[in-house]
């Protein structure tokens, strides 16, 4: 059942939620045992008690870095193993307020540290497309729920370099990271403040637009947010791309990219060409400093963000005290942190001191204006920007196993940059290959969602990956 | 021997708020760790939110010492581990302060020395901590008090323009009298005023002093470490670069640990702020704000009120209070000048010697000119008020009360019954007198004053005295 009809019977009454909760909870129990992508479910649920809002009823799954006031909330780290936050995020309290159902607190990367969800210290999602295979990250427990849970419901996840398009790909769902700003981080738990973002990975185009409209707005608890008038961004989806521009950069789709996922792709232009828009190759040419600024920005954020997290008022603690403070720092936070985490706090670290500090940090933050003028330059231009959203197919964990840190990160040179320039960006089926999903990334100006859903929507219309299921499902 | 002292100040801003959140930041006396939330707590998932009457009062301090306003500021992450942080990073300015290149004149034996102000910038008080069982270096244990974590702190920092600990003090001085008279600093309050100092002696290494309180005391920890630089030079050793502290029981400094360079703190942007551009409408509605300042007034006292330069001066850096009530003195009573000498030579004593601010006196302007008008209309001695005045600035006992009470009105003692009776009992003086002996007759004329209890005008009783004797 889809989203938009099951919310309507609910409101109508013919959907009884106290009766749907039990068959829900009973496949969550089963998605949970095959594929894991929950830290922590929420089966403490009272339908009475909900508001007869927007999402009356409907379950949402939260990534484990969005606070949920009473419900634990882990980041994916040990570190905040038991952590009960006081207080919900802004996009939680939405959310309550309007009748949603928190279902609970989906896997993730550490903190937001890494690519596939292995990084996480309480479970790894497994691809329901293969179980062998990852989900991708950091947001791989919403996809891989999203994709394997055969009931409505719909995923909160968030993107600092592209940890929603990444595990939408790799799942074949579709993920939207909105404009930088667009959503209240309030409540979220810092990965990189100046790029982390909360989108939606949903089953169709119409559900992460329907979810976005409620989640986006201005909240003065967040300096950073918008003040822009409420979007309703249900109502961009039209099937009708005729006379848009596309643009399809020509660095995306070079060496690294596997050949298949390429065609693929070309593939999906070319049928958006076929419905009538207007599609030239392009280039974005700061496309090589995007990654190295992006690493060395995040990683020297994230090192400060983490730095709060030493067993004092919250978290992990040592019971053993006799020594000094920074003693006891170093115990607590050698336990707390996983080998990711601290690579990117000891990296993160070094990038701003003294000496580093101009080389590595401050270029960065300069490489990246670079980066958002190639876009803005090519938005001058083209309605969106199309691109594989993965070079890659989902890997096997034996495979990622063999990686050394430095490819994993090379595998996030297409979701960077956008990531990197804040503008917002959709990943959606786009074809399979083996039987595994490839991600179409469709990207456009600042605050020019409404092209990217259009396109999407067009595009989802017109092909329906959207409704292929993975076996056993 | 040349001393070159460059100090920090860190002034607490007295906004109803702390500077990222709601917190109120009237913390003294309440509770350890209750006036918090989870902002100040620095909890996973917070962001700070800018108090901006925070930046209208550090655009108003950086108006009145005469700063450049920068057109865009933004903030900083200062990292350190430390158990006073609770994001262990402290929000500052780095790159881009509030304001630069101002300057603060003092008053070197008449002659006015520029004090160069290098940068002014905002940025959160760390909390505060609690050594149980020892100080900083031998505590057992340290406990973490919350509620100061996040009042504003505005930061001053000079050039290193001070010669000796004597400037840094005037220079003090004056600038909590200007951050009073511009209303955004209580300097009553305990430890609202902290001050690091820089300090090197002959070209060498600058030891920092850190975390100082109470103007006395930082003279005298200033003057301690030169002290013990010089020392160590004269011995031929070298001074350490590094951090110290002062012992305020011992009156030493002592060694907290090496100095580390001011870029290993791997400054990075606060990316939960946004950049903050200072328009000229600002500025100007801040400027709109901006009160009399002290030296202006000081001005004001010599040309409105006849005062000389020191008279006014003094006045002026006795704090605002002190101040208010010489304005509303004269008010009341139009004898600037007389109000100005009672002040400086008698009520200012009197309050130091009682340790209470002119403010929180007894002594109010009323009491204070009634007691002056006494003097002046000729019913009490001036000799008599150097006494009374002790006793009424103490009690707030009104001066005729007082009188009364101490059966002291002039018309109510006999002076020329006092004289017969001192002229009775000092036969040998009255003859010494009369065989020309000038000392005799200021004896008695003490005597006389001691008989009536200072009640007596001396001029009076010399009158007498000759007359009596002449007959």
């Amino acid at each position: 059942m889809e989203t938009k009809e099951y919310l309507e019977g609910v409101k109508e009454g013919w959907i009884c939620v106290e009766d749907e909760l039990v068959k829900l909870f009973a496949k969550i129990k089963k998605v949970q045992e095959k594929y894991s992508p929950f830290i922590t479910i929420n089966e403490d649920q009272n339908p009475k008690k909900l508001n007869k809002g927007l999402v009356f009823g409907l379950p949402i799954s939260v990534k484990d870095n969005i606070c949920t006031k009473g419900l634990r909330t882990t980041a994916g780290s040990k570190i905040l193993h038991n952590y009960i936050p006081p207080f919900d995020a802004f996009v939680t309290k939405v959310l309550k307020d309007e009748g949603g159902l928190i279902i609970g607190k989906t896997a993730m990367d550490e903190f937001g540290h890494g690519t596939f969800s292995t990084n996480c210290a309480f479970c790894v999602p497994k691809n329901p497309w293969d179980t062998r295979r990852s989900c991708g990250g950091s947001s791989g427990g919403a996809a891989c729920l999203t994709i394997a849970l055969d009931f409505p419901h719909i995923a909160l996840a968030e993107s600092t370099g592209g940890s929603i398009s990444c595990p939408a790909s790799f799942t074949g769902t579709v993920g939207i990271t909105p404009t930088y700003g667009r959503v209240s981080r309030w409540g979220l738990i810092s990965y990189a403040n100046s790029l982390d973002k909360i989108g939606v990975i949903g089953k169709c185009v119409y559900d992460v637009a329907f979810l976005l409209s409620i989640i986006a707005g201005y909240d003065e608890m967040d300096s950073t947010s918008l003040d822009l008038n409420k979007e309703d961004y249900t109502s961009y989806l039209v099937n009708e791309v005729k006379g848009m521009k596309i643009g399809v950069p020509r660095e995306y789709l070079g060496e690294g990219v596997d050949e298949r996922i390429k065609k693929t792709v070309w593939s999906g232009i070319k049928m958006l060409e076929t419905l009538g828009a207007e599609v030239e190759e392009c280039q974005l040419p700061h496309t090589d400093i995007a990654l190295p600024s992006y690493y060395i920005i995040a990683m020297a954020e994230t090192s400060t963000n983490l730095a709060k997290f030493c067993g004092i008022r919250y978290g992990l603690e040592s019971r053993i005290m006799k020594e000094g403070f920074n003693e006891y720092f170093t115990k607590v936070r050698t336990r707390g942190f996983g080998e990711e985490t601290k690579r990117r706090i000891i990296l993160g670290t070094y990038a701003r001191m003294t000496g580093y500090r101009n080389r590595y940090y401050l270029k960065a933050m300069k490489a990246r204006t670079l980066v958002i003028e190639d876009f803005k330059r090519a938005f001058k231009k083209y309605d969106v920007l199309i691109a594989p959203t993965m070079p890659i197919l989902p890997p096997k964990f034996s495979e990622i196993e063999a990686l050394e840190p430095v490819q994993v990160y090379m595998l996030d040179i297409l979701t960077v940059p956008p990531n990197l320039a804040g503008i917002p960006m959709i990943s959606i089926p786009c074809g399979f290959i083996q039987g595994l999903p490839v991600g179409m990334h469709v990207m456009a100006d600042h605050l020019e969602e409404k092209n990217i859903l259009r396109v999407a929507y067009t595009f989802e219309q017109n092909t329906k990956y959207h409704e292929r299921m993975p076996v056993g499902v | 021997m040349s001393v070159r002292i460059g100090v920090e100040v860190h002034v607490q801003l007295k906004t109803k708020s702390k500077l990222f959140c709601s917190c109120s930041t009237e913390y003294r006396d309440k509770e350890p760790n209750t006036v918090v939330c989870p902002i100040c707590l620095g909890f996973p998932g917070t962001r700070p939110k800018i108090n901006k009457k925070a930046l209208d009062f550090a655009i108003l301090i950086a108006k009145a010492l005469e700063c450049r306003i920068l057109p865009k500021i933004f903030f900083s992450r200062k990292s350190y581990l430390y158990p006073d942080l609770a994001k262990n990073f402290q929000i500052t300015q780095y790159e881009m302060p509030l304001a630069r290149d101002g300057f603060l004149n003092i008053n070197i034996n008449g002659k006015e020395k520029r004090i160069r102000i290098k940068r002014l910038h905002l940025e959160e008080d760390p909390a505060k901590l609690v050594h149980i069982g020892g100080d900083i270096t031998t505590a057992e244990y340290v406990l973490v008090d919350y509620n100061r974590s996040g009042v504003p702190l505005c930061e001053i920092v000079t050039e290193p323009d001070f010669n000796n600990p004597k400037e840094v003090r005037m220079f003090l001085t004056k600038l909590s009298t200007i951050l009073e008279y511009l209303n955004v600093y209580d300097s009553s309050l305990e430890g609202s005023m902290r001050v690091d100092a820089n300090i090197s002696v002959d070209d060498g290494e600058r030891v920092e002093i850190k975390n100082m309180t109470g103007f006395g005391k930082i003279e005298k920890a200033l003057n301690y470490e030169i002290v013990r630089q010089r020392h160590i030079l004269r011995c031929g050793g070298k001074v350490k670069r590094e951090t110290r502290g002062f012992d305020e029981s011992q009156g030493i400094t002592r060694s907290l640990r090496e100095k580390e360079l001011e870029e290993d703190y791997g400054y990075i942007f606060e990316p939960d702020l946004t950049v903050v551009k200072i328009s000229d409408e600002w500025k100007e509605r801040i400027s709109k704000g901006m009160p009399e300042l002290p030296d202006r007034r000081a001005q004001r006292f010599v040309e409105e009120y006849g005062l000389n330069h020191y008279q006014a001066k003094v006045i002026i850096y006795s704090g605002k209070a002190m101040a208010d009530f010489f304005e509303e003195c004269c008010s009341l009573f139009d004898n600037p000048r007389m109000i100005a000498r009672w002040i400086i030579t008698d009520l200012l004593k009197c309050l130091n010697y009682q340790g209470v601010p002119i403010d929180k006196s007894r002594m109010t302007p009323n009491l204070f000119v009634d007691f002056l008008r006494l003097i002046s209309e000729g019913k009490i001695t001036e000799r008599l008020g150097k006494e009374m005045i002790k006793e009424i600035s103490m009690s707030g006992e009104h001066p005729e009360e007082y009188l009364k009470r101490k059966n002291l009105l002039k018309d109510k003692v006999d002076v020329k019954k006092a004289v017969e009776k001192v002229l009775e009992k000092n036969k040998k003086a009255v003859l010494d007198y009369r065989l020309g002996k000038v000392k005799a007759l200021e004896f008695l004329v003490g005597e006389v004053l001691k008989e009536t209890r200072m009640v007596a005008d001396p001029i009076e009783v010399r009158k007498l005295i000759k007359a009596s004797v002449a007959q």
